[in-house]
């Protein structure tokens, strides 16, 4: 329970400084690069909590790929953040304010882990009894994501590639321009 | 970057063990973590590692963008067409007890054939977009 406490602790402190070091940067190589370790703190949460699918996802999604993506649309922003003239004061204090209500609610949360909740009583039994018997598959996550909840994963998967096609369809648009340009410089080369 | 030998051989080196990973935690997701999610992840970062170092053109011709984008919406039509072969057999949208000769075996084929479509397109998405950011710079000089 000590060492528990301890390791969450440690994390949610590392995590804290990360966003205040967040706030501070101004170059964006060092946001981008900061982001991706909140991603890996947070992973690493996940793993405190026994969410290990979910702690795989967020180290190769959230600080793994995202960052390429950040790094690759990097060069096109400057490459430092303009000062804002605006003040600041406002925001901090809606900020503040929402997590003092988070926290403040969090107290009528159940305990974590507790048998008695009502997230384990609705329809998680059924799962973890179908997935041995109906399924056959030891790893309930992926039961409940690819055969219980077939939908939602269809519509996800969908969403990930509605957004690649439209993120195409923007950034392609004059490619049949830059085919003709390319394509006899490449034959210079072969010459060559 | 290409002519930094170590990020050459190092990369040469982890390209084959990359994708090994990924068809791992892809086809192993039914028993441990992971599944088509975070293995398209890792199978996309090993090619957009390739195009990094080697340049973009060059991983355009180990990867070629049309099949790429062949390979992304095949990903959505597996996962789908899973879903029509099931009602094709009589049972609902996306219930797979009909797909094999018993109703586990079923479920089996079905969550693995999903999870390929999921995998196929997360990753091919992945990559079309590092190669859509990386050449974007081409496009507008002109």
């Amino acid at each position: 329970m000590i060492s528990e406490l301890l390791i969450n602790a440690f994390l949610v402190t590392i995590m804290l400084s990360i966003a205040i070091a967040l706030i501070k940067t101004r170059t964006v190589i060092f946001t981008v690069i900061l982001t991706s370790a909140y991603s890996l703190v947070a992973a690493l949460m996940f793993i405190t909590l026994d969410a290990v699918d979910v702690a795989f996802t967020e180290a190769s999604v959230g600080a793994g790929i995202s960052t390429i993506l950040f790094l690759a649309a990097m060069a096109y922003l400057p490459k430092k953040e303009e000062e804002s003239i605006s003040s600041e004061f406002i925001p901090a204090l809606s900020c503040i304010i929402l997590g003092g209500i988070l926290i403040w609610c969090s107290y009528d949360l159940p305990e974590i882990g507790q048998f008695t909740a009502p997230i384990h009583q609705h329809i998680a039994p059924e799962y973890i009894k179908g997935s041995k018997e109906d399924i056959g598959i030891p790893n309930i996550v992926t039961s409940v994501l690819a055969s219980y909840r077939g939908y939602d994963t269809f519509g996800e998967t969908i969403v990930v590639f509605t957004a690649g096609v439209a993120v195409l369809a923007l950034l392609q648009k004059k490619d049949p321009a830059k085919k003709n340009k390319s394509q006899p410089k490449q034959k210079i080369r072969k010459n060559a | 970057m290409h002519n930094n030998p170590i990020l050459r051989i190092s990369t040469k080196i982890l390209f084959a063990p990359i994708i090994l990973f990924g068809l791992y935690v892809q086809f192993h997701g039914d028993f441990g973590p992971g599944g088509g999610f975070q293995a398209g992840v890792i199978v996309a970062s090993a090619f957009i590692l390739y195009s990094l170092v080697f340049g973009i053109e060059t991983g355009k011709k180990l990867f070629p963008s049309n099949i790429n984008l062949i390979l992304l919406a095949l990903g959505g039509i597996i996962y789908g067409g899973v879903g029509i072969v099931s009602m094709l057999l009589g049972d609902e949208f996306l219930a797979y007890n009909l797909l094999g000769s018993s109703p586990q075996s079923g479920q089996h084929i079905g969550i693995l054939l999903v999870e390929l479509g999921v995998g196929l397109t997360v990753s091919n998405v992945m990559i079309a977009l590092f190669n859509a950011f990386a050449s974007y710079d081409n496009i507008k000089e002109k």
